[in-house]
Order: C-alpha cells, then structure tokens, then sequence
C-alpha cells in the first residue's frame, strides 16, 4: 500500500522549523526508519514507511514541528536508536518521524551533586567513554549498550543488566524535558529541582512520562545520574545437572545479601542446547550440564572480593561446578552480542539459515519460573511444527529488581526467525503465539514485558487485562495531553479513547 | 610478484567435535559445512583471516571488561584462595 506524500506546504514549513538539510523524503531515509529489530512483516513493509523524517537539533524546534503536526492532524513519531523490541518507533500511521540522532551532546557534567545532563541522541557506551576520564560511569546496560540511545531507554523505560546494582533506566535518570504532544515544553522528575533525586512534591511526573513508547511526548533533554566508575568486576558461571538445580541456585545468589551483586541469569535446558551449536564456550561442555546460573558484581576492589567469595561459595553450596575463568570472563563481556552480530538458526532437517532474533520478554515471579518455561517452550514447539522458519532458542531469567535483586525475574524466550519467509499465514500464527506468551505471564501473577514495552500486535490484546481499570485511566491520560491523537497514534491501543470523537464526526 | 595464494593459507583438515561442529584450529569451532549446503553456503576463509578473527574477539571482550571496571577478580584465584584456607 503506497503512502500519499505530504503535502508541499507542509513540507516546505518543516524545511522553514529544522532547515534543508534537516528534512528528508528519500526512499532510504523513510524505510530505514519503518522498523525496530523486533520481528517486522517484511512482506507487508509499506504499511509502516513514514511521509518525512526530520532531525532537529533543539527542543524548540521539536516543538515547532509537533505544532505543526496538530496545525495539519499528521502524525508525529519520535525515534532514538530505533534499537527497542516493541515497536515504539514504528511508524504505524505514517507521517513525521522526527529522529533525535542529532540532538547528541552532553550539557553538564556537575561531579559535586553528582549528575551529567545530556541530550537524548547520546549513546550509554559513547557517554560513559566520555565520563571515564573523570572516573564516572553511566551504567544503563541492555544488551542494546553500544547502539541504543538515552531518548529511547526513557520511552521504554528501559531494563539494565546490571540493574540490581545500579538500578534501572528510571532509577538512574532523575528528569527529563519533554516536548508534549500539544507543542508544549516542560520538566518531569521527582519534584522541582532537576537534580533532585527524592521529592514528596506534587505528583510523580517522571514515571508517567517514561515507557510510555513516544506517544505521550518527544524527550529533549535528560539529566542522568553520574556514578562512580567499578574498580573491579567479578563474573561467574556455575554449570547444573537439572533446570531445577539450577534455578535453586538462582534464588541462592540472588538472595545472598551480596551489596556488590549486579544480577543473576538462569540459562536453561532449550538454552544450553542452542548454545552447544555454535557458541566455542558451550560445545566443549559434558552432557551432564543441563542448565548453566551466572551472577556479576561490580563494587570497590576490597569489598567486592569479599562479594564474590561470598557469591562463589553459595554457588558451590547450591550444587554449581564453576566452568572456569575464561567462559565466565568472556561470556559476561559478550552480553551485547546479540546487538551486533549476524545470526543463523536452524531449519527442522538441521540446515543452517539466516534468523533475526527476537525475544518475548515477561516479568514472572520467581516461583513460577518452572512453570511458565514448559508452556512458553510448547508454543515455541508449536510454531516450529507449524512453520520451518521458527527456531527455538531457549530462555534465560534474570533477576529483575533495581537495588534488590530477588523476587521476579526478566524472563525472556529467543526465537528465532527466518524473515524472509513471512507471510499473512505464519504472521498471524507469531502474532497469535506472542498473545498466548503474554496471557500466560499474567496469569502467573507476572507481567506482559519487563523491559520491552507490550504495544506489539498480540500481546497488545491483553493490556487491558493485565491493567485493568489503570487501563481506563491511560487513555484519560492520554487524550487529556494529546486532544489530536498525533503522537505515535496506533499504539497501546490508545486510539480506542477518541472513539467518542469519531462517532462524531461521523 | 607474489599476490594473495589462497592455497599457501588453506586450513588444516576439520577433526569431528559433535553431530553438528567440526574443528580445523585448536577451540576454534564451526558449523559442520553439511549443514550449509542448501540455504547458505559457506565460505572459504585463508587460515590467516580466520586467526585473525578470533584474535579480534578477545581484543573486544578485553575492551568490554575495561569499559566497565579497573580491573576484573578471577574466580579460579579466590577459589584457590578458599582452597588454601580449609
């Protein structure tokens, strides 16, 4: 389905608000701004083109094209990295893509209060290069570190990997500037102060306007929480015999009181399977080693050996065999890896051939781990006998909570796809699977995404569900800031609040 | 002049690891080339360029550690430590 251009006029005002250079319509610039690396119908590209991509260089300008969008009721979709696995930067209903990619500087740095402000093109790994030379880090790390963008771990209101050290993307962004979906600027954070990280002042502003996949606002600026750069890092793998084995161990760590303690992952039977393909740290591995636990610290040089003593023998006690230095080294520092290495899966009859990876991500309480694993991985199993595009990948949980890290855990399934193959019949069945996902996270008392977002088709369908009467209240919210549904409409299944409106202008 | 011969850099033969890897260098795996027959073929790479590559990855998993710490605690010496102490 071909997309009308916009019109001239239109154009040339966006041209006037970020000048020539800043204003594209090229056949590239607007498909390579159609998706996000979760799995995208290829087959059905056009449907997500944008009309125009902008790349402001001040929130000022944003907010003259996020008037101009309600002036002529286009839509307006603000993009960062482009890296997230909701589909937050997707243009579902074409229009302007205003992408920040340019808007990449740091401000302030402040050492005495302990902040750096930046603007929200700017990369975690490109800022804590920055910052090393004052012995600073930003320790925001998803698996997207080298790639995705301080704007956009704000809309999603990311998940770290080290995030039961450090905390997560909220807990290490203390405000933000935001340009509303009316054109209009303000500051959200804990209270008035944007270095203020505890306030009992007014409302929370700063949780309404995080995650919320760019359809309440384009960020335009963030001050960050500036934290002392680790004198050590400790990681360590513990190989199992059994899952069950493993995940006990699991609770072990995560419960050991280690300060130091960064995370916990419990890699699982599917995982070590698909490991033991291809990665060099797993083929080697005896046939007993079914399930394999690994934690990380960071701290103090002093205190973090007592941590990891600590941590290493509660991993003996559990029943783990610890696999050595090298894997546990060199796997902890390859957790980007997905990010930026080509993959290949497997067909049924064992052929290598190209896949995306994707990952459906849930928060699961801990004691539902075993559970909801078997049911995850027989819809996977169903997929794959269906459509020899699937591959099933395994599952990892990772311990969830910023600070504490016990309780529920990031429990994710990879699959893998064979892209190229899509079609209407095996999209439908994805999407129908990715429903069947989601319904089972909540009715293990968990919840749909931990760190992705749920505004993709399928899992969508049960935000209502797992919301409940706070779902009503989203689309208040919602058509309250944004009277015109232009930003980022189509997501969340926000456009049901302006239902009232349609029926009248019908 | 000599130029590039690819059979001066031809690997050695592959030695069977599992169903589905085979190994030319020592802890240098890869994909048996029976299983990259029908959708992607695979390449012939000069012993050097492979070598290459996987000196490259562990200058990169270097770099990472040193991204985010001073310095990385090996588990072996504390076990070894624990060890020593009974």
């Amino acid at each position: 389905m071909a997309v009308a251009a916009l019109p001239d006029t239109l154009l040339d005002e966006l041209t006037a608000i970020c000048g020539a250079d800043h204003v594209f319509t090229g056949r590239s610039a607007l498909f390579n701004r159609a998706r996000v690396p979760s799995p995208f119908p290829l087959h059905r590209w056009e449907d997500h083109i944008p009309q125009a991509v902008v790349l402001p260089t001040s929130a000022e300008q944003i907010s003259e094209v996020v008037k101009l969008a309600n002036r002529h009721r286009v839509p307006v979709v603000p993009r960062a990295g482009g890296t997230g696995l909701t589909d937050g930067a997707v243009p579902l209903k074409h229009g302007i893509v205003v992408d920040v990619k340019l808007m990449n500087r740091i401000l302030e740095i402040d050492i005495e209060d302990r902040t750096v402000t930046v603007q929200p093109g700017i990369n975690m790994l490109k800022l804590s290069e920055e910052l090393r030379p004052l012995g600073f880090i930003y320790p925001d790390n998803p698996a997207s570190y080298p790639c995705s963008l301080v704007g956009g771990r704000i809309g999603t209101s990311g998940w770290s990997l080290i995030g039961g050290r450090f905390g997560h993307t909220r807990d290490l962004v203390i405000s933000f500037e935001i340009v509303l979906p009316t054109g209009d600027i303000i500051r959200v954070g804990d209270g008035g102060g944007k270095k203020v990280r505890k306030s009992s002042s007014g409302y929370q502003l700063k949780h309404l306007f995080m995650g919320h996949q760019g359809t309440l606002g384009i960020v335009t600026e963030a001050t960050l929480e500036l934290v002392k750069r680790p004198e050590a890092e400790f990681s360590a793998f513990y190989a199992f015999p059994t899952y069950l084995d493993a995940w006990k161990a699991t609770g072990e760590l995560a419960r050991s009181g280690v300060s130091t303690l960064a995370g916990v992952v419990l890699f699982d039977e599917w995982k070590l399977d698909y490991l033991r393909r291809d990665d060099e740290a797993y083929i080697p591995q005896p046939d007993w080693v079914k399930a394999v636990v690994a934690v990380a610290a960071y701290g103090n040089a002093d205190e973090l050996r007592v941590g990891a003593r600590r941590l290493l023998r509660v991993g003996a006690e559990s029943g783990g065999t610890y696999l050595g230095d090298e894997i546990s080294q060199g796997d902890w520092a390859s957790r980007h890896d997905r990010y930026a290495t080509p993959l290949h899966g497997r067909t049924r009859n064992g052929q290598v051939v190209p896949m995306s990876w994707h990952c459906e991500d849930a928060s699961i309480l801990y004691s539902k781990l075993p559970e909801v694993r078997e049911k995850w991985h027989r819809i996977a199993d169903g997929l794959r006998e269906r459509f020899d595009m699937f591959d099933d990948w395994g599952m990892f949980s990772y311990t969830n909570g910023a600070f504490k890290p016990w309780g529920d855990y990031l429990t994710e399934i990879d699959i893998g796809i064979w892209e190229m193959e899509w079609d209407d019949e095996s999209w439908a069945a994805w999407v129908d699977a990715k429903r069947e996902i989601a319904r089972i996270a909540i009715e293990s008392g968990g919840s749909i995404s931990a760190c992705h977002g749920s505004c993709r088709e399928g899992e969508v369908d049960l935000v209502p569900l797992e919301l409940g009467g706070g779902f009503e209240v989203m689309k208040q919210i919602k058509k309250t800031l944004d009277p015109l549904n232009v930003m980022n409409p189509g997501k969340y299944l926000l456009d049901s609040a302006y239902e009232d409106r349609a029926d009248e202008e019908d | 002049m000599l130029g590039f011969r690819l059979a001066a850099q031809k690997p050695p033969d592959a030695t069977r690891i599992t169903d589905a890897v085979v190994m030319r260098f020592e802890h240098i795996y890869e994909v048996d080339p029976e299983l990259m027959s029908e959708h992607i073929q695979q390449q012939d790479l000069p012993a050097w360029d492979t070598l290459r590559i996987v000196e490259s990855r562990w200058e990169h998993l270097a770099w990472m550690h040193d991204h985010f710490a001073d310095s990385v605690v090996s588990g072996e010496e504390l076990l070894k430590e624990i060890e020593a102490e009974g």
